[in-house]
């Protein structure tokens, strides 16, 4: 499904990634792991398209595709869906209104009529159910006013509606408390099939135990320096990064 | 030679036409004064501080013709144009450059207590009333505008809300810029809300020619005491049109009022607003929203004078510029000693989209008084990257973000139109404004 290539990337002329390669096939869960600042994010962000940050070497292809020369709103068409990590607030902009668009917008992309209003309405609940989203958030503004738990439920519920093939959890279990970051996971396990995949990020042990993930990698100053499954989560949780880098140095 | 001297010539040598054709003494009376003012003061130049950011001079040089002879439209108006909003029942009344055109009712009230006047009616069934309010606000702040308008308007439009009334019809006065020749009106209303009295008044600009047209306007409302009084103006023009409108409101003791301004479309646009609070728990929210891109221009200048104790003023505007468009907002709110427990707000907020566009903002306090919370604010900017780059990875495309994006901005201002009709049919037309489907009026699509 998504295969990166020696993947370097700068932010603001400062080079994060050094050398990243990375293979997830269908179906998989990769979680990624690493100390502050080993550029977990800013992986993310290069596969979703943040102008932000600049490509300088390497290549991602997704699906057989050259990723890298899709526009943002092409990526998340073809099935690239971010849950970010500070989800942003969008005065105004009624979540109803922003589904919707989102929604008509991939339709459009692949030659679908906009989706009907009742047609709309069943599936924006269905999908709510999923994440015990209550119907009144979708009045308000995008995350105009949500907790940061409620913040990080509609993340989900979001990802839900558009079903994408390659999700990517930027810490989504940060500043959850234990039933939201219950809900939060279960909705995601809820809609993981054998050809969806995802890569998380996380610090956090708990999400190991709810994702069950496939394969485990820890990041160190912009390179994959560790590759596991779960225990090696686990192992993480327990000791710390510490003793990767002194494993590193030796 | 300044602008104004074409205006003085004409007048000194038409006068007569003026005067008969006008035939109403209230107005014919106010001529020489500001005759006399013009004369002695010219027009109001970038030095004076409210016309900062508009050049009169400029505005006022063309040739415009007038229409002394007081030509009435050839059309039935109600059949040439049609200006309604989806469910919502007006009061309307056309006026075709400055001739106010004859309802279609008698223009009494119809059971509800609220008159819909022509100057001349008004001096016909209530001899003595409209000399009592015209030009009565406008004259306590010298402005040459006011005088210009004073100096040439042949006719206007009363509202008259009885006391007691809760007025559940809006007035709808709209405003059709028309003709084959560039033409200057000069529109007069005077609005009053009677003790008690609750009502509305919709304003609304529309041209139907591409020829350049001028408008001077003025607006003087006087709302009594326990009085509530809505009025909204929508300009929906011509980038060939050039407004100068002043709004002159005094309130008695807990009065209310809501003044909205929204420019849609327009060439240039210079509205003054002056708000006194004389009676004690008066309150006032005045709000505005202008888009603008091309060479338009939309100024907007308000003064709010706390004349009185226990006074609220809620100011609100914002902008959304593209192009070389020019905005300019300018607010003052003025405190004097003893009215203490004043509370005013005001927020200007503006959106470049492009680097040629320009926002000017003047947000102001003058505080004589010790008791009072007063605060004041301006931003400008462009769109919140973050959120744009939000919306593209949910795949909405980043020209429908970007409208999104300045619908909602715009939407805040919106929110305070208290007819739920006319906020929806706006909050549609600003969609319409920004998807580029308005880019001119041709009649009014405030209907269509």
């Amino acid at each position: 499904m998504l295969e990166i290539k020696n993947l370097h990337a700068s932010v603001e002329g400062k080079a994060i990634l050094k050398g990243i390669d990375l293979t997830i096939g269908d179906g998989e869960v990769h979680v990624l792991m690493g100390p502050n600042g080993s550029g977990k994010s800013t992986l993310s962000n290069v596969l979703v398209g943040n102008p932000k940050y600049t490509v300088t070497e390497g290549s991602i292809t997704f699906n057989g595709k050259d990723l890298l020369a899709l526009s943002p709103e092409d990526r998340s068409h073809e099935g690239i869906f971010m849950s970010f990590q500070a989800p942003v607030e969008i005065p105004g902009v009624s979540m109803t209104n922003f589904m919707r668009a989102a929604v008509n917008a991939k339709r459009k992309y692949f030659g679908r009529e906009p989706i009907g209003a009742a047609e709309f309405l069943r599936l924006l609940k269905e999908k709510r159910k999923l994440v015990g989203l209550d119907a009144h958030f979708m009045s308000r503004g995008v995350n105009e006013g949500f907790s940061g738990g409620e913040r990080k439920r509609n993340e989900i519920f979001q990802m839900a509606v558009l079903e994408p093939s390659l999700s990517i959890l930027d810490e989504t279990d940060s500043g959850l408390d234990v039933d939201a970051l219950r809900i939060v996971a279960e909705g995601f396990n809820a809609l993981r099939t054998p050809q969806t995949s995802a890569m998380v990020i996380t610090h956090y042990q708990r999400m190991l135990d709810y994702l069950h993930p496939d394969f485990v990698h820890v990041l160190v100053d912009g390179v994959i320096v560790k590759n596991g499954d779960a225990s090696l989560g686990y192992a993480i949780e327990e000791r710390g990064f510490d003793w990767i880098k002194n494993e590193l140095k030796a | 030679m300044s602008s104004i001297q074409q205006y003085l010539d004409l007048f000194a040598s038409q006068r007569t036409l003026l005067d008969e054709g006008c035939g109403l003494d209230p107005l014919n009376a106010r001529r020489d004064e500001a005759a006399r003012m013009l004369d002695a003061t010219g027009l109001p130049g970038r030095r004076t501080e409210r016309y900062k950011y508009t050049d009169v001079e400029a505005a006022l040089a063309p040739d415009y013709g007038l229409n002394l002879r007081r030509l009435a439209p050839g059309a039935d108006p109600y059949a040439r144009y049609r200006c309604n909003v989806p469910d919502l029942h007006t009061r309307l009344r056309y006026v075709v450059g400055d001739v106010v055109t004859p309802e279609r009712t008698d223009g009494n009230d119809g059971g509800e207590g609220v008159q819909v006047l022509t100057f001349a009616e008004a001096e016909r069934t209530m001899p003595g009333w409209l000399d009592r309010y015209y030009h009565r606000a406008a004259a306590r702040t010298p402005d040459g505008l006011t005088a210009l308008n004073t100096l040439l308007a042949q006719d206007g439009l009363v509202v008259r809300i009885a006391a007691g009334t809760q007025a559940a019809t809006p007035v709808q006065i709209v405003n059709m810029a028309d003709g084959t020749a560039p033409l200057m009106s000069n529109r007069r209303v005077v609005v009053v809300a009677e003790r008690g009295a609750a009502g509305a008044v919709l304003f609304c600009d529309h041209a139907r020619s591409g020829q350049p047209m001028l408008t001077t306007q003025v607006v003087e409302a006087y709302v009594e005491e326990g009085a509530s009084l809505d009025l909204y103006s929508v300009e929906e023009t011509h980038t060939a049109n050039t407004r100068f409108s002043h709004l002159y409101v005094e309130q008695q003791a807990a009065s209310r009022t809501a003044l909205g301004t929204i420019t849609l479309t327009n060439g240039l646009t210079c509205n003054r607003t002056d708000v006194r609070l004389l009676g004690q728990g008066a309150t006032t929210s005045a709000y505005g929203a202008a888009i603008a891109d091309g060479h338009q221009h939309v100024d907007n200048n308000l003064l709010v004078d706390h004349a009185a104790p226990g006074c609220t003023s809620d100011l609100l505007f914002k902008y959304v510029l593209d192009g070389a468009a020019v905005g300019a907002y300018a607010g003052k709110v003025l405190v004097r000693e003893g009215a203490q427990q004043s509370l005013s707000e005001q927020t200007n907020a503006n959106l470049c989209a492009s680097d040629e566009a320009r926002a000017f903002a003047q947000p102001m306090l003058e505080i004589y008084a010790d008791d009072v919370k007063c605060n004041h604010g301006s931003t400008v900017g462009k769109l919140d990257e973050s959120a744009l780059f939000y919306m593209r990875q949910r795949g909405i495309e980043e020209h429908e973000a970007r409208l999104l994006l300045q619908h909602a901005f715009v939407n805040d201002v919106l929110r305070r139109v208290g007819i739920g009709s006319l906020r929806e049919r706006l909050s549609y037309l600003v969609e319409m404004r920004f998807r580029g489907r308005l880019t001119k009026c041709n009649g009014c699509s405030l209907c269509k």
